[in-house]
């Protein structure tokens, strides 16, 4: 089971500035557009699967990560004990792989298949992309 | 007598707590230019998002993948081929050269 993190541990949120709302505003015209331009037949208000994840709406997720991921030389506790692995600045492609895996159980890790369970393909794309990218570069590596 | 036999189990206990032979980074970069080169880079900042990036991972992680690859507990077909060949002193090698270079992979995200 991930530990739980005390309070002061948690990193404070970004300031949201309007210049940042306004890029983020901008952004999702674009994403609808492009989602209705590729994929006519789709579901109005479903985000296209193909759409890139939103680092500010993953930043709302990860709860269930940050209290192993993000604490330098963390380790797991069961099945084997290692160093949970280091996801910032990871690729946001094998990000979004590597927790559909765990989600289809494809890849068996206990704490991993409970904590992938519950997250939808968008709620995967947002982590990755906030994890690949952070909150202050907009453009996917 | 009994200052003798203690420092005799001190000293066999600390050679026992010291971890199994350090690795060796050159052989790991020997290994990881044969083998692993090709998708994850050399200096391990892989330039394709399908493979992760290595460089500054956590050693014993790299290894429990790679042990895990070779023992068939996480599937890839590319990646099952790749660890194995790969002998238990093989892998320690390329996990400690991975990580020992110079990382994008942070635990915090900018």
């Amino acid at each position: 089971m991930p530990a739980m993190m005390t309070q002061d541990e948690v990193k404070p949120r970004m300031p949201m500035t309007s210049t940042y709302l306004m890029s983020m505003l901008a952004a999702a015209c674009l994403l609808c557009t492009s989602a209705l331009a590729q994929a006519p037949a789709a579901t109005p208000g479903t985000p296209a699967a193909t759409a890139g994840g939103d680092p500010a709406k993953g930043r709302e997720k990860t709860q269930m990560c940050e209290g192993c991921h993000e604490i330098p030389g963390w380790r797991t506790a069961f099945p084997e004990v290692y160093h949970v692995p280091k996801i910032a600045g990871q690729h946001e492609a094998y990000i979004v792989a590597a927790l559909k895996a765990y989600r289809s159980g494809e890849r068996s890790h206990p704490s991993m298949r409970g904590i992938a369970t519950p997250l939808s393909d968008q709620d995967i794309a947002n982590l990755a992309a906030y994890y690949a990218r952070g909150l202050t570069q907009t453009a996917s590596k | 007598m009994m200052r003798a036999t203690m420092s005799i189990l001190l000293g066999a206990a600390a050679v026992l707590a010291l971890p199994a032979a350090a690795a060796d980074l050159s052989a790991g970069q020997a290994k990881a230019k044969e083998v692993c080169q090709a998708c994850h880079g050399l200096d391990g900042n892989s330039t394709t998002a399908d493979y992760p990036k290595l460089a500054g991972q956590y050693p014993d992680y790299l290894a429990k993948a790679l042990r895990d690859y070779q023992a068939g507990r996480r599937k890839n077909p590319i990646m099952g081929g790749m660890a194995a060949p790969l002998t238990a002193k093989d892998i320690d090698n390329v996990a400690a050269y991975y990580a020992a270079q110079p990382a994008v992979l942070s635990t915090k995200p900018r």
